[in-house]
């Protein structure tokens, strides 16, 4: 009879709050649409960046495990000692295949990609070396196949290392760019995002404002008047977050077909990657979150100023 | 109980009361009285800790009510039953959950609070009209909803300003007698009115202010 243990009333009245203030959402459609389609447009931008840069990733990663060495012997290195180092080189860990390519097959294949071969069969003597074509190791970084090419030019016998990582270096460059880009987009965009359930949330105070008055007087404290307030700000964003969640999967819907086609015309076995169920729960998280915060913060700011007069 | 002891408040340019000093005991019905800009407001909102002295002391049950600040403000209104003259009922819900707030907010069950809401919209001679929305009330009706709203906690001091302000001769005597009866079981009620034609048929201490002072009814 009468009150109840704080945590058993502080949990009924939680409770409360978080329906009415649905309730209150849900009467006001064309308003609560609109602010969490806002909300949802903040926060799909950030998302889509992201999306694109796993696609990236991946295909970058791709373009990686292609890589591969050509070593250039010196000209007095015979097919049998090219074979020799190529069974050696395969040892080491930081390389995965090493082919040793005859230089009459080279000069072959050579005269057959140029279409030159009547020009070659008129040379007195080949031109090219015995080589080495040498596939590192998948998981290597950048700077470790920098420190491979220093050691394959160090081989005796070697002539020359053809590796360009330069443009492997560009690209991971532009990748971490990319990356903070979208880090900072998506800080911009959950800003933006938190400002605009702010304004709502404040405008909701505006409109409360008697109530909020009347609740103080009768001996109701912030934390009851700002109870309404926080969960309107939690639904809201949620909801802001979910349709922003939904509106990148039909914009990767609509880009999808040709994002794999353009994965199959470069040879890629890889479907294009969405935000998937984690990404559109994390993102519906995040819009949550966001509403949270503005709500916390817009109440704490004007609810001292609804004090009872 | 409450102990007003040489309080003075000054708003900017006006003193709005001036070294007042009045106790009002446990159980007690007094009548605050004066014009408008006597201090009959002031002196409410000092005792609500709407506001705060700007010298004396004002003590509730024996403690200083200046000591009490933050969130102990809320827990403190919580003692009392407040009726406005403009009932401020919230028009965005029923007169049952109008009246029920405070016990929300106190945080009873809700078996408690349908039993307490009923009882109170009782005693003011509204049950029955619990789902409808105040606004189809009249002014007096929605002052007794107003005075439901204040009792329904079971408050030991009822505070009224103005309550029968905006109401008729005969509304006025029904809204007193309903204060009268709270009385009657041990609240301790004060009534800030300048109907004195009214408050003075009652035969409750008359506490008169005027230009902030107090001129009449400091004893019992």
């Amino acid at each position: 009879m009468g009150q109840r243990p704080a945590l058993v009333s502080w949990a009924d009245h939680h409770r409360k709050a978080a329906s009415q203030s649905l309730q209150r959402l849900i009467a006001e459609p064309v308003q609560s649409f609109l602010t969490c389609l806002a909300v949802g447009v903040a926060l799909a931008l950030p998302a889509v960046l992201w999306a694109l840069l796993q696609n990236v990733e991946v295909v970058a990663g791709n373009i990686q495990t292609s890589a591969r060495f050509t070593l250039l012997l010196e000209q007095d290195v015979s097919l049998e000692t090219a074979q020799l180092m190529a069974a050696e080189l395969e040892t080491r860990s930081d390389i995965e295949l090493v082919e040793a390519i005859d230089r009459r097959d080279a000069l072959a294949r050579f005269a057959e990609e140029v279409g030159f071969s009547e020009l070659v069969d008129n040379l007195h003597n080949n031109p090219l070396p015995n080589s080495l074509q040498l596939h590192p190791g998948t998981s290597l970084t950048v700077s470790e196949l920098d420190d491979l090419a220093d050691a394959l030019v160090a081989l005796s016998g070697v002539e020359q290392v053809v590796f360009d990582t330069q443009w492997q270096a560009r690209l991971q460059a532009a990748i971490t760019a990319s990356q903070r880009l979208t880090l900072g987009v998506g800080v911009l965009m959950v800003l933006g995002a938190v400002l605009i359930l702010g304004n709502t949330v404040r405008l909701g105070i505006e409109a409360r404002r008697e109530e909020i008055t009347v609740i103080k007087l009768i001996g109701g404290g912030d934390g009851f008047a700002r109870r309404p307030l926080l969960y309107a700000g939690l639904w809201s964003g949620s909801a802001g977050g979910f349709f922003g969640a939904v509106l990148v999967a039909l914009l990767f819907w609509f880009v999808s077909p040709p994002a794999e086609r353009l994965f199959d015309l470069y040879g890629l076995d890889r479907r294009f990657i969405g935000l998937g169920l984690p990404g559109m729960l994390i993102l519906t998280a995040v819009g949550g979150l966001a509403g949270l915060v503005s709500a916390w913060s817009t109440a704490l700011i004007h609810l001292r100023r609804a004090q009872p007069r | 109980m409450i102990n007003f002891e040489r309080v003075s408040k000054r708003y900017e340019q006006r003193d709005a009361l001036r070294d007042v000093s009045v106790e009002i005991a446990a159980g007690e019905m007094v009548f605050l009285t004066g014009h408008s800009g006597a201090g009959k407001s002031t002196m409410l909102r000092l005792l609500m800790l709407l506001d705060r002295a700007s010298s004396g002391r004002l003590l509730v049950n024996g403690n200083d009510v200046a000591t009490i600040r933050g969130a102990r403000i809320a827990k403190y209104r919580q003692d009392f039953g407040i009726v406005f003259q403009d009932h401020q009922l919230l028009f965005d819900r029923s007169i049952f959950d109008n009246v029920a707030l405070p016990l929300e907010i106190a945080g009873f069950h809700p078996r408690d609070i349908g039993r307490r809401v009923r009882a109170a919209l009782d005693k003011v001679g509204l049950l029955g009209r619990e789902s409808a929305n105040p606004v189809v009330l009249s002014g007096g009706e929605q002052q007794r909803v107003g005075i439901a709203r204040a009792v329904v906690a079971r408050p030991k001091i009822l505070v009224a300003d103005e309550p029968t302000g905006n109401l008729d001769p005969g509304l006025s005597a029904e809204i007193m007698g309903l204060f009268d009866a709270f009385h009657r079981v041990g609240v301790t009620v004060i009534v800030a009115s300048h109907d004195l034609a009214l408050i003075s048929r009652l035969r409750h201490r008359i506490i008169t202010l005027k230009e902030g002072r107090l001129i009449g009814g400091v004893g019992s």
